[in-house]
């Protein structure tokens, strides 16, 4: 028998007792479906993450902290008693004076690091609205990390003008119709002084306002890195200059700075830094903690899908060996006709084969039409502030690789009855009532 | 006429030690190409383990069997398979159908195993319906025939890879007389036609006595082996030409 034949045939088989294939296929499809939805929405999340990382579009983009910040939050959420140690740097004698950057500037690896004053700013606000809102305003350092767009252009360093970009979310407040009316229109900071505001109640005497223009939208990201509201240097040097003017100088002292390092070299360098006392953030560290969260949740559905696929390997077991059993004489028959064992074999092993094939293609269609049906219902709903992620994302390599596993442990189930098939004797076969 | 299957020493025993049981003992027997021979005897003589070795469904304990010259026992399964396929037709007592199968996938599938192409198949299934007289019930469904249609599916499905020899295990064991005498006067006529030969194993005398040879055995052993009297034969060629004239007829007037 050719294979066509063979796989036709045995497709024509298999719908000769439909209940109990149809039975057999949803058994699989419960697995299959599990496992092809838990990974359609891991795919979802971490192609998420990459537009998010690519966004920001620079493997050797560090932000550096002292370690104690990490400390202080590792501390929270550890219940773990620690041992107080003289040696331990703190966040104050972790800064980074002259010295401190010099021998941090020459690690080797290290391209770039500069410093920069952490700035509160009061709020935010434009001549189109009454309200203020708060913010929290960051500093876009590095003019090689690419910020996704919704309008305008991001903040550019390499001019002595006030630049700022909003997210998305920000437009419709500030009083904007859309992304692309915000942009090149005025905005004002109101930013406070330190000192100023320990000596007063009021706190407008002690604000000042700043006015900027927006250069562009950008998309609302979930993660700190490149997303957020940013100003350019000329900008941010301004507001740290309004903030900190009248402290003296051991309090105007950086502690956080980005850099740029050589991503061959980050073990030794992440090692160099913490002997100083400082952390330092990849934008892979950033993402780990999101993308293992996701994963975990990927190997749990994994499981509990492989558990229904073991049930349905035992169900494919059942079927075959009641269809061998019913087609004793049949296979007696084709025997006598001068159909070989293997091709006997063959003929079972494609009906287990197939049972797996359409168990998978029902689950694939299922889960498809599931999850785009959620995505469009996420984007009406929780997710319309992301407009570029996809809650489920059918990646056609891994439909294949999880289609072949399936009709792999398919095939395994059912070479026990499609052996017993094949060891049959004719004649015996043919006296079978 | 050339020898189509030589027997020697065949001897077959089931079992071991002391339920050792010799179903066939020592047998000679040699099948000239184009005869028609019944192989008689009563329920466990052993007829059906000598048609089963014959047609190499089964090895024997000792023993050679020669098809056209070959030693069957010296072959591999797949050279066995391929003159089974080849060369062998088989007609069973209990029809052994795909109930829920069309007519035409019921008769091709010889032709499927012999990897036969799509449409060659067809044709030939359509050509092996049309000698039983079935070419109009192809495309139903074979539980919906009746037992005489039945069996005449299965010749159609035995003859349709054109074979030499025809293996028929009480082919008329299930049917009433009436159709019993068309299923045999069916085999009859491809014998006589189409030079085909018939090895049938009854228990039915009169059927037997439409062979040209009958062969009986007992207890495991050939007892007689006599030529059947042309004027018997003759008989049953009447009858054939009688029904021949018959479905004729009443095909004119269905035209």
């Amino acid at each position: 028998m050719k294979i066509s034949d063979l796989i036709l045939t045995a497709n024509h088989n298999l719908f000769r007792n439909k209940t109990r294939t149809f039975l057999t296929i949803l058994a699989i499809f419960i697995g299959s479906f599990t496992i092809i939805l838990s990974n359609a929405i891991n795919t979802g999340v971490n192609d998420f993450i990459d537009k998010q990382v690519e966004s920001i579009g620079d493997d050797g983009y560090i932000e550096v902290a002292p370690k104690a910040v990490y400390e202080q939050l590792e501390a929270l959420t550890s219940a773990k008693v620690q041992e107080y140690s003289e040696d331990a740097k703190t966040v104050e004698n972790s800064t980074f004076d002259d010295e401190t950057l010099k021998k941090l500037r020459a690690v080797d690896g290290v391209d770039s690091l500069n410093p920069y004053n952490m700035i509160t700013v009061d709020y935010i606000t434009t001549n189109k609205t009454d309200k203020n809102y708060k913010v929290s305003l960051t500093i876009l350092p590095d003019d090689s990390l690419t910020v996704d767009m919704v309008a305008g252009k991001q903040v550019s360093n390499n001019t002595s003008e006030y630049e700022i970009m909003i997210t998305e979310d920000y437009v419709e407040p500030l009083g904007f119709e859309s992304a692309e009316s915000a942009v090149d229109q005025e905005l004002q900071i109101a930013v406070p002084n330190t000192l100023k505001c320990m000596m007063t109640d009021n706190r407008k005497d002690c604000q000042t306002i700043v006015t900027t223009k927006i250069s562009g939208v950008a998309t609302t990201g979930v993660m700190s890195v490149g997303a957020g509201t940013r100003a350019n240097t000329a900008l941010y040097n301004h507001l740290v200059d309004l903030q900190y003017d009248g402290l003296p100088e051991s309090q105007k002292m950086a502690y956080m700075a980005t850099g740029h390092i050589d991503p061959v070299k980050e073990d030794a360098i992440r090692k160099a830094f913490e002997d100083e006392g400082f952390t330092i953030m990849t934008i892979d560290d950033e993402v780990g903690m999101v993308r293992t969260f996701f994963d975990v949740i990927l190997v749990v559905f994994n499981i509990f899908g492989g558990i229904a696929l073991l049930a349905a390997a035992i169900g494919i077991i059942n079927t075959l060996f009641m269809s061998v059993q019913e087609r004793t004489r049949e296979i007696g028959l084709e025997k006598a006709m001068g159909m070989s064992n293997t091709k006997i074999f063959l003929s079972f092993s494609c009906e287990a084969i197939l049972l797996g094939f359409w168990g998978s293609v029902i689950g694939i269609l299922i889960s498809m039409a599931i999850g785009y049906g959620a995505n469009a219902l996420a984007h009406q709903t929780f997710l319309s502030d992301f407009p570029t992620f996809q809650l489920v994302v059918f990646n056609p390599v891994n439909m294949a690789v999880i289609t072949g596993i399936i009709m792999l442990i398919a095939f395994i189930a059912g070479t026990a009855p499609a052996y017993r098939a094949s060891k049959q004797n004719p004649i015996n076969s043919l006296r079978y009532e | 006429m050339d020898t189509i299957i030589e027997v020697k020493n065949l001897t077959k025993v089931y079992g071991k030690r002391n339920t050792a049981f010799t179903a066939l003992n020592d047998i000679d027997l040699s099948i000239k190409k184009g005869e028609s021979v019944a192989i008689v005897g009563k329920s466990g003589s052993g007829k059906s383990t000598l048609m089963h070795l014959l047609a190499l469904l089964d090895k024997p304990t000792k023993g050679q069997i020669f098809i056209d010259g070959i030693n069957s026992t010296k072959l591999g399964s797949h050279a066995l398979n391929r003159i089974r396929n080849r060369k062998f037709g088989f007609v069973f007592q209990q029809f052994f159908m795909n109930a829920n199968d069309t007519v035409l996938e019921n008769v091709l599938l010889p032709l499927k195993i012999a990897k036969i192409g799509r449409f060659k198949r067809k044709k030939l299934a359509e050509e092996a319906l049309k000698t039983v007289d079935l070419e109009t019930k192809a495309k139903n469904k074979a539980k919906d025939l009746s037992g005489g249609q039945k069996q005449r599916v299965c010749i159609a499905r035995a003859i349709v890879n054109n074979p030499e020899i025809i293996f028929a295990d009480e082919p008329t064991g299930n049917l009433d007389s009436a159709t019993g005498d068309k299923i045999t006067d069916l085999l009859f006529r491809l014998n006589k036609e189409k030079g085909v030969t018939l090895i049938i194993v009854t228990h039915d005398e009169d059927l037997a006595k439409l062979c040209s040879r009958i062969v009986r055995i007992s207890d495991g052993r050939i007892i007689s082996d006599k030529s059947v009297r042309k004027d018997v034969q003759q008989k049953s060629s009447e009858r054939w030409e009688k029904e021949a004239a018959r479905v004729k007829k009443a095909n004119e007037k269905g035209a």
